[in-house]
């Protein structure tokens, strides 16, 4: 097994195993709010991690750019789903989402 | 089966605790579920498409990381009160 071989391993690996543990974060968290920590964690490292592999694999070709792609598009537009997804629950929970006067006086 | 196809078949593993939570867990949680499941079967389909050798599947991916962030959104956003 060549040294390239053993990146491109290493790297799949890694993202895979980091998914797989923000599924698991997913279980155990209590909230949807810290449920939100994990989904938005699963879109950034893991995705890079693959993306990078690809790139090793493919270089700088169509399968390559298309998984930069992939990547950028998880990375820059899951924020926007964890912010209404919030906002949606915290609408369902209090009623609005301005603070409250407890939290304020924190 | 090389090492692409490996990864693809362990992340599909992935939607087990993800349906776990959809069923299970309130609303406004399946909906972090279903965003999950969305990143996890577009990062499957990347790895198949590089395991299978074959370039132009790549393009399958790439509209379904568009189109999980538009569903999502459109669910939180629109139906948000109803989570």
């Amino acid at each position: 097994m060549s040294a390239h071989d053993l990146v491109i391993d290493a790297l799949v690996g890694a993202g895979v195993a980091t998914e797989l543990l923000c599924c698991v974060g997913l279980v155990v968290a209590r909230d949807v709010f810290d449920r939100i920590h994990f989904a938005m964690a699963s879109t950034t490292l893991p995705p890079s991690l693959i993306a990078v592999a690809v790139l090793v694999e493919e270089g700088w070709t169509q399968p390559g750019i298309n998984a930069l792609l992939v990547a950028a598009v998880l990375f820059l537009f899951n924020p926007m789903i964890a912010h209404a997804t919030a906002r949606a629950a915290r609408v369902r929970r209090f009623g609005h989402v301005e603070a409250t006067d407890a939290e304020r006086r924190r | 089966m090389n090492v692409w196809l490996w990864g693809a078949t362990a992340l599909l593993a992935g939607f087990a605790p993800c349906g776990w939570i959809a069923l299970r867990a309130t609303r406004a949680d399946a909906l972090v579920g279903l965003e999950v499941t969305g990143t996890l079967a577009t990062l499957a389909l990347v790895l198949m498409a590089e395991g299978f050798n074959r370039a132009s599947y790549m393009g399958v991916p790439v509209v379904l990381a568009f189109m999980a962030v538009v569903g999502a959104l459109v669910i939180a956003r629109f139906l948000g009160r109803h989570l």
